[in-house]
This record gives structure tokens, C-alpha cells and sequence, in this order.
């Protein structure tokens, strides 16, 4: 079975080579394949050098085009499952072999790393855990499922999951939204806990008057999902 | 009302903007397609321009009582219509070029890997 681990990349000359290794080491059975999302650093240089596997956008496209360059590239390369993981030394390639497991267990179509199952590690700020929750409760609301970690980046699709992202994904913050996009399709969403670390290399994307956008943003893309289907 | 030499300058003014913007076409700066607003305006613009009574008129009929107050309203309506239009526009041409981006990266590192398969190939046959 191949499986792949998708690294989207945006300025993470310092933490990439780290992230690789991880997976090299922690989860032998992955694939991987970094996303440079036209870095103005030298990530470009260091995957080069190094000779990692990457594709390199020629235009910025935000998290969201990168991470679905990802997933289109996982489905034409045959790939049965694809898993997202940042490159910033916030995840743990470890729990990769344990979130196939349970996918396979469970027949999931996705499965999720949540920090919030079993509350250990960093649990990122207080403001923040308050909007998780906020958009957790929203996902109950409007899908009936239970979904404690709707913004962590660390998510594993089946080759389904792989079609329908690979048509459509959110440009920013595309989390919450791509999980009720998913669960709209009445795929099943299962989540494990897991650890994660605070960032190593560069800042959160949201934070003071962007928190807002992201808010509201969110908010509005989580309603416009569930009106679409 | 207006007087004849301000009707001659403004007529002159929107001379040289349609000037302007069919010279945009002609390099191929400005898409006709986007223009063809824009030309709609100045031609509506020329028309009250030359004959300023028009103007009246068609206040009278939308019952709106200052002339002026007609062009102000009818000229946001129709910069809030041009702005909307782009916008969509613009949905548009940003979704396309992330397809396109997506695919001219994905070719690329195809043809590395091509490129790999053909370098070790020469070797083993030498």
C-alpha cells in the first residue's frame, strides 16, 4: 500500500531537512513529497541540495493550493492514502503509522490528530483554544458530528477524500471548512490523540486584527459548506 | 445649467479618455471585453454632454429632482456594477491560475523524475 506524507513548505529553510528526517525515521512506510509554495527563503536550495523529494510552485498560492497540490499528486501517483504534516517541527512523524492503523481499523475515510482527546502537549493559547472549541461546537451544529480538533493540520484521506480535495480546497485557512466539506459527503471522520509541539521555525499565520478575518472567515465558509449540500 | 464652454471641455475630456482606452485595446493592454463597460459610459456621458436638456428630461422621469443628483446616483450604481464584475472576475482568473500553477509544478517534477529514469538507463547500458 503506498502512502504518502504531504509537506506543505512556506519559508521553512531552518525546520524542512528536520521534518524529512522525522518521516525517514518515524515512519518508514511513508512516501513524502515537499510542497515549496515559491518560498522567498532558500527552502528551494535546501531541497535541492539535499535531494529531497519536492514540487516547487512557481507562484505563491497560500496554504490551501499548496496542500492540494499535495493531494493531487498523491491520486495520480496511485497513492491509497495521504497525510498532511507541517513542516515547522509542530507534528510528530511517529503517530503516522498509528493514524493508518486506525484508519484501516476503523474504516474511516479520514482520520485527524487532535490535541484536544487527551489534552496533553501544547495546547496552543487560551484566545485560541476558545475559537477551536467555537468551531468544534459549529461542526456539531451543523453536521452532528464530533470533531474536537477541526484546525489541526495533521490529517490522513483515503483515496476518496484525495478525489474530492483534489477538485476543491480552500484557499486560506482551509481546515474546519475541508473537514465539513468532508463530512458533508457523509465520509466518515475519526480523530486520535496526539502531541504537538510549538512551532520551531516562523509565527502562526493568524493572530490580532487577522484573528477576526479568520473568524469571521471561517465561520462564513463552515455555513456556505453545509448550504451546498 | 451648464455653460457652453464647459460642455466643449468636457467633450474634449471624454474625447481623449475614448482616445486613450481604444489605444489601451490596440496594444492589447486593456481587453475589449472589460472595455466595453467603460466605452458604454463615456458614451452615455457624450450623450448628456451634447444635449444637456436630456438630462432633465430623464430626471423629471425618474422623478428625482436635481439633475445632478440623477448623474451621482446612476454613476455609483454603475461603478458599484463594474466593481462587482470584477470581482468575479477575478474569482475567476485566481482559481485558474492556481490550477495552472498546480499543474506547471507537477510537469516539472514529472520530468525530473524522467530525466533520473533516462541518466540511470545511459548508465546501465554503459
Amino acid at each position: 500500500m503506498k502512502k504518502l506524507v504531504i509537506i506543505p513548505a512556506y519559508n521553512e529553510c531552518g525546520s524542512i531537512l528536520q521534518a524529512v528526517d522525522d518521516i525517514r525515521r518515524n515512519a518508514p512506510g511513508f512516501d513524502y513529497i515537499v510542497i515549496n509554495d515559491c518560498s522567498t527563503d532558500s527552502t528551494l536550495d535546501v531541497c535541492k541540495k539535499n535531494r529531497l523529494q519536492y514540487v516547487n510552485l512557481p507562484v505563491n498560492l497560500g496554504i490551501g493550493g499548496a496542500v492540494q497540490t499535495g493531494y493531487i499528486y498523491a491520486f495520480r501517483n496511485g497513492y491509497s492514502l495521504a497525510v498532511q504534516f507541517d513542516g515547522d517541527g509542530q507534528h510528530d512523524a511517529s503517530y503516522l503509522e498509528e493514524m493508518a492503523l486506525k484508519m484501516e481499523q476503523t474504516g474511516s475515510d479520514m482520520v485527524i490528530g487532535s490535541r484536544f482527546i487527551e489534552k496533553e502537549g501544547f495546547q496552543s493559547s487560551g484566545l485560541r483554544r476558545v475559537g477551536i472549541r467555537y468551531f468544534s461546537l459549529l461542526i456539531r451544529l451543523l453536521t452532528g458530528s464530533q470533531v474536537t480538533d477541526p484546525t489541526s493540520g495533521m490529517r490522513m484521506v483515503n483515496r476518496d477524500v484525495m478525489r474530492i480535495y483534489a477538485d476543491n480546497y480552500p484557499k486560506d485557512y482551509p481546515e474546519p471548512e475541508s473537514v465539513v466539506a468532508v463530512l458533508r459527503m457523509g465520509k466518515k471522520v475519526t480523530e486520535i490523540p496526539v502531541v504537538m509541539k510549538e512551532r520551531k521555525e516562523g509565527r502562526s499565520s493568524i493572530g490580532g486584527a487577522k484573528s477576526v478575518y479568520y473568524m469571521i472567515k471561517v465561520t462564513l465558509a463552515i455555513l456556505m459548506e453545509r448550504l451546498r449540500g | 445649467m451648464m455653460t457652453v464652454k464647459l460642455q466643449i471641455v468636457i467633450g474634449v475630456a471624454i474625447l481623449m479618455v475614448f482616445g486613450t482606452l481604444v489605444n489601451m485595446i490596440r496594444r492589447r493592454s486593456l481587453e475589449l471585453k472589460y472595455a466595453l463597460s467603460w466605452m458604454l459610459v463615456l458614451f452615455a456621458l457624450l450623450i448628456f454632454d451634447c444635449a444637456p436638456r436630456l438630462l432633465i428630461v430623464v430626471s423629471d422621469f425618474l422623478g428625482i429632482y436635481a439633475p445632478v443628483n440623477m448623474i451621482f446616483f446612476l454613476g455609483f450604481c454603475f461603478s458599484l456594477l463594474i466593481i462587482f464584475s470584477l470581482t468575479v472576475a477575478l474569482s475567476r482568473t485566481s482559481g485558474s491560475v492556481r490550477t495552472l500553477a498546480q499543474t506547471a509544478a507537477l510537469h516539472e517534477k514529472r520530468l525530473k523524475e524522467l530525466e533520473e529514469e533516462l541518466e540511470k538507463e545511459r548508465q546501465k547500458k554503459e
